[in-house]
């Protein structure tokens, strides 16, 4: 499906990088042999998410954007932490193999950060795109699912949810990639649907009805994809992890990063995006800390406003 | 030995002892086995299972590489679908997993014991995200690169991230709360926070430090 959208350039190579013991799928923009720059997307994206911001960054750089495991072109894992990709980060740095800037948008901001904090030695400059974690509550989503109870009551959600829920192959699916598309707006109703289904066509596979039958084990079928239709590439348990973990927890460690942070957002109120005074008390955590502010954009500044987010990355990186 | 889906991979679940009576779910420490529980089986009059963690074993490594307590309660709870209801003694990561597992699970889990061990040690009052990768910069590289050596080594080396604790106490103590029967042994020795915390819950006693006369005190508990 020919899909295009104004300004979208597709990458020029793909390969695959061995991460944990997993292939993670990786595109390239941009001159093999100038200095490497690694994007990162959010939850729920995907390498091609870049499309539109890639181009302009690789007019200076070769530009590698990952997809993250359980997302897009790479594997799924058996399960999930925030180490493990955090590492597939670092994984990917090394098989670089010298220093690269490292930009980062959402959960790969914080991600791109985290994998400074563990490999400064593969880390040139960090620019972390509103990647600065939830508000303690969590992002108040409307028509999101929010789990309630105590945290032993939550374990057990989550037990039983692993119990049956592991292999699904995906989520209900959507009849077109039109509908597909709309279902995301409703999350992201700052993009475009023209954006969106720009997005979806390269994010989102085609299944048949035989294709997503549970594997044997799980016996629940509710959201399982059960007649043909287009579902993102992403892996329905990435959604579904557990742990102990609480926002307040992200930023103290980033006093011990060894390089300079571009902090980047938007000055529109957005939904994922993470507001002031949280935004604040975090970013005082980085020893080397720069701001920048897209005005007229929301939490997916790079895809709002493209060229303005480019100078701010550009300006930055140029003075490394 | 038998082999249990947990999740997308395997884990083995041994029987170490037939018998009649309450049975026993042992969980081992990190980097330990089902194995570590052999001898001390013969303690229990009941049916001994003894579990191997993902990553450790005769169980499946994660693919991918993705290890925590939670993770492993997953493990444990599905070896406790197969027992049946059932007391748990676990020691180090696998005594913060029983403690885990009896919060979660209290309608299955009729006491457990927790034993010193490897595993989720240290710690602190305040939780700080990075400590399950207290791990910089060349011995991050040195974790990744073991972790992809042939042959492997006995058990997952990705299995560090288990071995400090990151949670905070109270988050140990809310699984205390939740649990039937808690029983600690104590050699008089500090224990990390979390242990403190849950030690605070009106359910929880002290049990001897000598892993056999605990688990005496554990068959008491129960009959």
């Amino acid at each position: 499906m020919d899909v295009s959208y104004p300004g979208a350039v597709a990458p020029a190579r793909e390969r695959f990088v061995e991460s944990l013991g997993l292939r993670l799928h990786v595109v390239e923009w941009g001159d093999a042999a100038a200095t490497p720059l690694l994007l990162t997307h959010g939850f729920y994206d995907h390498a091609r998410s870049f499309d539109t911001f890639a181009p302009l960054l690789a007019r200076d750089y070769r530009v590698l954007a990952l997809d993250s495991r359980g997302h897009g072109d790479s594997d799924w894992p058996d399960a999930y932490s925030w180490l493990s990709d955090v590492l597939d980060v670092v994984n990917v740095l090394r098989e670089i193999g010298r220093p690269a800037h490292v930009v980062g948008h959402s959960r790969g901001g914080g991600l791109a950060t985290d994998a400074a904090l563990l490999f400064p030695a593969g880390v040139r400059r960090l620019v972390n795109m509103d990647g600065f974690g939830p508000p303690p509550e969590g992002f108040q989503a409307a028509g999101m699912r929010r789990y309630q109870g105590t945290v032993p009551e939550l374990l057990a959600a989550f037990l039983d949810w692993r119990r049956t829920n592991v292999s699904r192959r995906s989520f209900r699916p959507s009849p077109s990639l039109d509908d597909l598309a709309a279902r995301r707006r409703q999350q992201n109703p700052r993009l475009t649907q023209e954006w969106l289904r720009y997005f979806a066509a390269r994010g989102a596979r085609e299944v048949e009805a035989e294709e997503v039958q549970a594997a044997p084990g799980a016996t629940r079928s509710e959201g399982e994809a059960r007649a043909k239709g287009w579902v993102w590439k992403v892996d329905p348990y990435a959604a579904r992890g557990f742990g102990p973990w609480r926002p307040e927890w992200i930023a103290p460690a980033w006093r011990g990063l060894a390089v300079p942070m571009l902090a980047v957002w938007g000055d529109q109120p957005d939904t994922w995006g993470l507001p002031d005074p949280w935004r604040s008390e975090r970013l005082a955590y980085a020893p080397v800390l720069e701001t920048a502010v897209v005005a007229g954009a929301g939490h997916f500044m790079h895809i709002e406003k493209p060229a303005e987010t480019a100078a701010f990355v550009l300006d930055f990186l140029g003075r490394a | 030995m038998k082999r249990l889906a947990s999740g997308r991979s395997e884990v083995a679940l041994h029987e170490l002892r037939a018998g009649a009576g309450p049975t026993l779910l042992a969980l081992h420490a990190l980097g330990g086995s089902s194995r570590d529980f052999v001898a001390l089986a013969a303690h229990w009059p009941g049916r001994v299972l003894g579990l191997d963690f993902a990553g450790h074993g005769d169980s499946a490594w994660t693919r991918g590489g993705s290890y925590s307590a939670e993770l492993h309660a997953a493990d444990a709870d599905t070896a406790l679908l197969e027992a049946g209801d059932a007391c748990i003694a676990g020691a180090g990561l696998g005594a913060y997993v029983a403690l885990l597992v009896a919060g979660a699970r209290p309608a299955h889990v009729r006491a457990a014991l927790l034993l010193p061990g490897r595993g989720l040690d240290g710690g602190g009052a305040a939780p700080r995200h990075d400590q399950a990768l207290e791990i910089r910069n060349a011995e991050a590289l040195r974790m990744l690169d073991a972790a992809a050596a042939r042959p492997r080594p006995a058990f997952d080396p990705m299995l560090r991230a288990c071995e400090t604790d990151p949670r905070p106490p109270d988050y140990a103590r809310a699984f205390a709360d939740g649990a039937r029967r808690l029983l600690f042994a104590e050699d008089g020795r500090a224990r990390p926070p979390w242990w403190e915390a849950a030690r605070g819950a009106s359910c929880a006693e002290t049990a001897p430090a000598d892993p056999a006369g605990a688990l005496q005190r554990l068959l008491e508990a129960v009959r």
